[in-house]
C-alpha cells in the first residue's frame, strides 16, 4: 500500500467519523428533550404528593404510585431528598410500603449486581428506606469493592439499628481514609450504645495497630463510657496511640484525665506533648499551671504554641503566666508570649476551634 | 532530493500518527472516565455533605496583583463557597493599584500580628490583616515577587492541610469545593486533584457567579472554548487512567499542603508555576515511594477570562510553551526513567516528544511538504491530502471534546451556543491552528534566550447580568 492509498483511507475515516460525531450530537440532544418532556410531568407531580403526604393530606399508597411512575434512578434521587425532610414515623411507613414495590425490589435485587453503578442505586436507596430485612444486603454492600458504594450504605447505619451492622462498620473503620473514617464517624454516632461496647472491646486488643485510628474515632464521639479506656492507654508504647489519647482526654474534665495528661505533657515525643498541653487548656484545671508554663520552655515550636493558647484558657493565673514570660529570662518562651498576647480574641478563638 | 523530502515528510506522518493515536487512546480511555465521574456527580448528596464535618477543612488560596476591578466581588464569592470548613488567604503581592484599599474598605480589615512560620521563604511579608466581618479571610501584605512567591506566603499562612490555589479573577463554583473533596471521601491516597477551568467570556456574571453560560460569538475566544473543553474533558480525563497528567491547572486546583512544604513549595523561577510543581510533586512522591493519585475531576468548575486580542493571547501561549520547555528541560532525568514509573515511561514522553516537539514537526511538515510542492516533488493532491489528514485529526478530537460536554454536564445549552461550539471546533483548523503553533514555535527562541518575563495580561472583566463591566484590570508580573 503506498502512502498516498494510506492517507486516502484515513481520510475516509475520519471523514466518517466526523459526520457520525456531529450526529451523535443531534441525536443526544434530541433524546434528551423527549425523555425530559416525559419525565417533568411525572417529577412534578411526585413533588407535589409528597408535599401533601408530607402535610397529612395525602396517604403513602399516593406517593408509592407516583414514585412507580419514575425510572428507578429518579426515584431513588427523590427519597434521598425528601428523606430529610419527612418525620420518622410516617417515613418509615413508607420504607415498608415500598417493600412491596415490584421496582423496589428490583433495586434491591441490584445489591448483588456486577455493575459498581447498579450497587451504588441499591446503596442510595437502601440508604433512606432499609428494614431490619435488609441488614445482610447492606452488609454485602459495606463491604462492597467500590468506595461510593461503601459510603452510601454507610449511611444506613443512620436508620437501621442493628449490632451486625454496628460491628462491621467499626472493624472496617481503621482501614479508611481519613476522611472515609470521619464520615463513618458522623454515621455512627447515631448508634451510640453498640459503638462503645464495641469499642470497649477493642480498647483492649493493645497490640492491634489499628489501635491509634480506634482512639482518633472513639475520642469523636466524647462518650464519658470511655474515658477509662483512654486512661489506661496513656502509658501505650506507641507514641500515635499517645497522641490520639492526649488529644481525646480534654474532651473529658475529670481528676484521671488531669493525672493522665500530666504524664503526658512529660512525653518523649513532641505531638504527644503538643496534644496533651491543648488537653489541659481544654480542661483548664488551676493545678496544671505549673505544667503547662513549663511547656511554654518546650524546645518544640508547636509544644511552646499549643502551651500559651492553653494559657489564655486558663482565666487570670494563666493570662498573669504569660504576662510573666513575656518578660522572662528564656528567649523562646518570651517569643511566643508576645505572639499568644498579640493576637485577637476572635483569632484565639480560631486557634482554640 | 525528491527521496529525502518523501523520507521526511513519511517520518512527519509517522510522527503525526503516532502522537494523534496516543491522542485517540486519551479519547478511548476518556469514555469510562466520564461515565464513571458523571455517575457519581449525579449521585452526589451535597445536602448530606454540607451537614457532615467528615470533610477536610481547605484553605483557599488567592494572590492578587493589581486586580482592582475583580477583587471585592472574586473575593466576595470565594467567602460564600458551600463548604463546612474553609479559609481565603489573599495575598496582595505589592499591588501598585489600590487592590489592598479595596479590600480593607470592603472587609473591614485590622491589622493582627503573625502567627505562623514562614516555612517556605518569601519576598517580605508587611502585614497581616483579619477581617471584622468576615471570619475566615486572612489578608496578607507584601513586597511583590510574582504569583508562586504569593502562592507560598499564603500556604505559609494556611491553618488546613490541604490548599487550593485560585486566581483572583476567577469564579469558582459554589459546590465546588464539595465536588473536589470527593475523591477524599472514596478515600483515595490524594496528592492533588485538578478542576475543569472554562471560559468565563461571554457568559452572564452575576454577583461572582456564572448565572448564565455562553460560548462567546466572538471567535478567538470562542475558540478558545473548544480547546478548553479539549485540555479539560478528555485530555485530563484520558490521563486519569493513565497514573495522572503533569498538570492540574493553577487557576483552580487542590493540594495536600504536606507535599507542598515537602518539595518547597512554588518555584518562583518558574513562568508556568503549576506545570513545574506538578512534575516535582510526582518526582518526589515517585522517590519517597509514597502511594498517591493526581487525578482530575471534571464536575468541579471554575471560569475564568481567557484573552480576546491575539497580541495577548499569543504571549499567554508563548509563555505556557516556554515553561514546557524549561519544565522538561529541568526535569529531564525523570524522561524514560523506570524509577518514576507511568509518569517517567509514558507522561514526559508524551508531553516532551508530544506537547513540546508537535509545533516544531509541524511547521517542519508544512515547509517540507510546501519545498516538494514547489519544487515538483510532491504533487497537489498528495500535499492536499496531508494537510487535510493532519486538520481533520484535531477536528475530530474537538469534536469529541464538545461529545463529551454533551453526554456529560451539558453547560451551554441553547441550541445555538451548541453550533457555535461545534463551528469553532471545525474551524479551529483553518488559520487559529498555525497561529498557535507559530506562538508555540516562538516560545522555543525565548526559552534559549533564557526569558523569565510573564508578559502583559490586560483584563476586560466579567459581563454582570448581561452588563459589561467596564473596569480594566491590567496585570503585570515581573520576573
Amino acid at each position: 500500500m503506498t502512502s498516498r492509498q494510506f492517507l486516502v483511507i484515513v481520510a475516509a475515516v475520519q471523514g466518517v467519523l466526523l459526520v457520525a460525531l456531529v450526529v451523535l450530537i443531534i441525536l443526544n440532544r434530541w433524546v434528551r428533550a423527549r425523555r425530559r418532556a416525559q419525565l417533568d410531568p411525572h417529577r412534578l407531580e411526585l413533588d407535589a404528593v409528597m408535599q401533601r403526604w408530607a402535610l397529612g393530606q395525602a396517604q403513602s399508597d399516593d406517593v408509592l404510585r407516583s414514585l412507580a411512575r419514575l425510572p428507578a434512578p429518579l426515584a431513588i434521587d427523590a427519597l434521598v431528598t425528601w428523606s430529610a425532610r419527612i418525620v420518622s414515623e410516617r417515613w418509615q411507613e413508607l420504607a415498608r410500603g415500598l417493600e412491596h414495590q415490584w421496582w423496589a425490589r428490583l433495586v434491591r435485587a441490584s445489591s448483588r449486581s456486577a455493575r459498581w453503578w447498579k450497587r451504588l442505586d441499591a446503596a442510595r436507596f437502601l440508604s433512606v428506606v432499609a428494614t431490619p430485612r435488609d441488614v445482610g444486603r447492606v452488609l454485602r454492600l459495606l463491604r462492597d469493592s467500590h468506595p461510593a458504594v461503601q459510603i452510601a450504605a454507610a449511611t444506613t447505619l443512620e436508620r437501621v439499628d442493628s449490632q451486625l451492622l454496628v460491628t462491621a462498620a467499626l472493624e472496617q473503620l481503621p482501614f479508611l481514609g481519613p476522611t472515609v473514617q470521619a464520615y463513618y464517624a458522623s454515621v455512627l454516632k447515631r448508634a451510640r450504645p453498640a459503638v462503645v461496647r464495641h469499642l470497649q472491646l477493642l480498647f483492649r486488643r493493645l497490640n492491634d495497630p489499628r489501635l491509634p485510628r480506634i482512639i482518633e474515632f472513639a475520642g469523636r464521639l466524647q462518650e464519658p463510657a470511655l474515658r477509662e479506656g483512654f486512661t489506661t492507654l496513656a502509658t501505650h508504647l506507641d507514641a500515635e496511640v499517645r497522641s490520639q489519647v492526649a488529644r481525646a482526654l480534654g474532651r473529658f474534665p475529670h481528676p484521671e484525665s488531669v493525672a493522665a495528661l500530666s504524664y503526658l505533657v512529660q512525653d518523649e515525643a513532641w505531638p504527644v506533648r503538643a496534644q496533651a498541653v491543648r488537653s489541659l487548656g481544654m480542661i483548664g484545671d488551676p493545678k496544671t499551671l505549673p505544667l503547662v508554663r513549663e511547656a511554654l520552655r518546650d524546645a518544640e515550636w508547636w509544644v511552646r504554641l499549643r502551651a500559651g493558647l492553653a494559657l489564655t484558657r486558663m482565666g487570670t493565673t494563666g493570662r498573669n503566666g504569660l504576662l510573666e514570660a513575656e518578660v522572662g529570662a528564656d528567649p523562646d518562651a518570651r517569643d511566643m508570649a508576645r505572639l499568644i498576647l498579640g493576637l485577637s480574641p476572635q483569632a484565639l478563638a480560631e486557634f482554640a476551634a | 532530493m525528491s527521496t529525502a523530502v518523501h523520507v521526511t515528510d513519511l517520518l512527519i506522518l509517522v510522527y503525526f500518527l503516532a502522537l494523534n493515536s496516543f491522542y485517540a487512546l486519551l479519547l478511548v480511555l476518556s469514555i469510562p472516565e466520564i461515565w464513571e465521574q458523571t455517575r457519581l456527580a449525579e449521585d452526589e448528596d451535597f445536602q448530606r455533605l454540607m451537614q457532615s464535618d467528615a470533610l477536610p477543612p481547605i484553605t483557599v488560596l488567592v494572590p492578587a496583583y493589581n486586580e482592582t476591578a475583580t477583587i471585592e466581588a472574586s473575593v466576595t464569592a470565594m467567602l460564600t463557597l458551600e463548604y463546612r470548613t474553609f479559609e481565603v488567604v489573599v495575598v496582595n503581592d505589592g499591588s501598585k493599584d489600590d487592590t489592598l484599599d479595596q479590600l480593607r474598605h470592603a472587609f473591614d480589615l485590622y491589622e493582627v500580628p503573625r502567627t505562623y512560620r514562614e516555612t517556605l521563604p518569601t519576598q517580605a511579608v508587611r502585614a497581616v490583616y483579619r477581617s471584622r466581618s468576615r471570619t475566615r479571610l486572612l489578608v496578607i501584605d507584601k513586597e511583590n515577587g510574582g504569583k508562586a512567591d504569593s502562592l507560598n506566603a499564603a500556604i505559609n499562612a494556611s491553618r488546613f492541610p490541604l490548599v487550593i490555589a485560585v486566581d483572583a479573577d476567577t469564579l469558582i463554583e459554589p459546590d465546588a469545593l464539595l465536588r473536589l473533596t470527593r475523591s477524599f471521601l472514596l478515600g483515595r491516597q490524594i496528592a492533588a486533584v485538578g478542576g475543569t477551568v472554562r471560559v468565563a467570556n461571554g457568559c452572564v456574571v452575576k454577583d461572582g457567579r456564572v448565572a448564565d453560560a455562553r460560548v462567546p460569538r466572538r471567535f478567538l475566544p470562542g475558540v478558545q472554548v473548544v480547546e478548553y473543553l479539549r485540555a479539560f474533558l478528555f485530555g485530563r480525563l484520558g490521563w486519569n487512567r493513565l497514573g495522572g497528567s503533569l498538570v492540574i491547572s493553577g487557576a483552580f486546583g487542590m493540594f495536600r499542603k504536606e507535599y507542598l512544604l515537602a518539595v518547597g513549595g512554588y518555584q518562583v523561577t518558574s513562568v508556568v508555576e503549576d506545570l513545574d510543581l506538578v512534575v516535582r510533586l510526582h518526582r518526589h512522591l515517585r522517590r519517597h515511594k509514597i502511594r498517591y493519585e493526581i487525578p482530575f475531576i471534571p464536575d468541579p468548575v471554575a471560569w475564568t477570562e481567557v484573552p480576546e486580542s491575539g497580541r495577548i493571547l499569543s504571549r499567554q501561549r508563548e509563555r505556557w510553551h516556554r515553561g514546557l520547555i524549561a519544565a522538561m528541560w529541568q526535569h529531564r532525568g525523570m524522561l524514560l526513567n523506570p524509577r518514576y514509573g507511568r509518569v517517567g515511561c509514558v507522561a514526559m514522553p508524551f508531553f516532551t516528544f508530544g506537547e513540546m516537539l508537535a509545533p516544531v514537526v509541524e511547521v517542519a511538515g508544512y515547509l517540507i511538504t510546501a519545498v516538494g510542492f514547489a519544487f515538483h516533488l510532491i504533487d497537489l493532491s498528495f500535499a492536499l491530502l496531508f494537510v487535510l489528514v493532519a486538520w481533520g485529526y484535531g477536528m475530530l478530537l474537538s469534536l469529541w471534546a464538545v461529545v463529551l460536554e454533551e453526554v456529560s454536564f451539558r453547560r451551554y445549552g441553547r441550541l445555538g451556543d451548541l453550533l457555535r461550539l461545534l463551528g469553532y471546533a471545525v474551524l479551529e483548523a483553518f488559520g487559529y491552528r498555525q497561529r498557535t503553533v507559530w506562538w508555540r514555535l516562538k516560545a522555543f527562541w525565548w526559552a534559549f534566550q533564557g526569558r523569565r518575563a510573564w508578559g502583559e495580561m490586560t483584563r476586560k472583566g466579567f459581563e454582570s447580568a448581561g452588563k459589561q463591566v467596564a473596569e480594566q484590570a491590567t496585570a503585570r508580573r515581573a520576573d
